[in-house]
């Protein structure tokens, strides 16, 4: 099925278009919204609401950019939107406990900078992993969710987000530092030593 | 090439990404910096790290509940007639199979029990009912029918 046979599909109601576009899309979407979201669960729940965006907003599709990266950014705009909130709620919890309404809750980042990455297994690596790009400015989360879980091109990146390739490489570049430097602390003395 | 520069240039080098000049600069300062070579283990583990991530799969039926919220949401707009008619068709024919079923179970249950073949005048008539119907109670004049009315 071609991009404009999908959208006349879609457009029509049709329910082999809804199935094409879910099969097509479903992975993307999920492992996009996974990083912002945080977890695999809540990005299978989200992807639900993404896709009846799409549906519901197909009219409003301009040819002027590829099918896919529209979906993209519905769903880059659809799970920052959801971080946001989550992230909304985890100021109001962490307000909570500093009141003393709620005990135990972990503020911040849970990596202690003593404890080796490699010490730790595939769980805790895991969460530490979306932590620390849940840490990551928004732009620089979107540049690198997308190229490195996306296998999207520089060129493709450019356009969903709307910025110029060598903004794009910087943003991934500097995500990428980043990310070593939350995850393995030491980083930060080895580069300025 | 010195450390400064091996570490300015560390994800290049990880990702395969230096010239080949710089490449084999790169690998023999790591011969000779244990520093360094420590550094690049660190990106190696996050690599990794990265590399593991990357080939997790949403759960399996994933697709299909994302399916089903679409057909509850768009169901009424998307149905073609011919289903519809199915989906009223159905309860209307099972009802009519389950009432023609009872008819059939009535009629031979009926024509099983011995009163029904005896019934030739009004008091076995009556008899009939009272055993058919489970009526004890009639009136005296339903027992001896006033004729001349
Ligand atoms: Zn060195």
């Amino acid at each position: 099925m071609t991009d404009p046979e999908l959208i006349e599909g879609i457009l029509r109601r049709d329910r082999n278009a809804f199935q094409y576009l879910v099969n097509q899309y479903q992975k993307p979407v999920i492992k996009t919204a996974c990083y912002f979201v945080g977890s695999m669960e809540d990005a299978e729940d989200l992807s639900q609401e993404i896709f009846l965006e799409i549906i519901r907003s197909i009219n409003s599709f301009k040819n002027n950019s590829s099918l896919s990266t529209w979906i993209y950014r519905i769903t880059i705009n659809k799970s920052l939107n959801m971080a946001r909130k989550q992230q909304r709620h985890g100021i109001m919890l962490r307000v909570e406990s500093l009141f003393g309404h709620r005990q135990g809750q972990k503020e911040g980042f849970s990596h202690e900078p003593s404890t080796c990455l490699s010490d730790l297994d595939e769980k805790e690596k895991r969460k530490l992993l979306h932590e620390a790009i849940g840490r990551l400015p928004e732009n620089q989360r979107i540049a690198f969710v997308l190229c490195k879980f996306d296998d999207q091109s520089y060129k493709q990146i450019a356009e969903i987000m709307k910025i110029g390739l060598p903004a794009v490489e910087s943003l991934i570049h500097r995500a990428r530092l980043n990310l070593q430097k939350y995850l393995t602390p030491q980083f930060s003395e080895y580069k300025t030593s | 090439m010195d450390c400064k520069h091996f570490r300015n240039n560390i994800f290049a080098y990880q990702e395969g990404l230096l010239s080949a000049e710089d490449l084999r600069l790169a690998e023999n300062h790591l011969l000779s910096c244990k520093a360094c070579e420590k550094i690049l283990a660190d990106v190696r583990v996050v690599d990794e790290m990265i590399h593991v991530e990357k080939t997790l799969e949403p759960a399996p039926f994933t697709s299909t509940r994302i399916l089903q919220r679409i057909d509850n949401e768009f169901s009424e707009t998307r149905k073609p007639p011919v289903i519809t008619l199915v989906r009223i068709l159905q309860p209307v024919t099972l009802a009519l199979a389950l009432v023609c079923g009872i008819l059939i179970g009535s009629y031979t249950a009926r024509k099983d029990s011995p009163p029904a073949k005896q019934a030739s005048n009004s008091t076995e008539k009556l008899e009939f009912l009272r055993a058919n119907l489970f009526i004890t109670d009639f009136a005296d004049e339903d027992k001896n029918p006033v004729t001349n009315k």
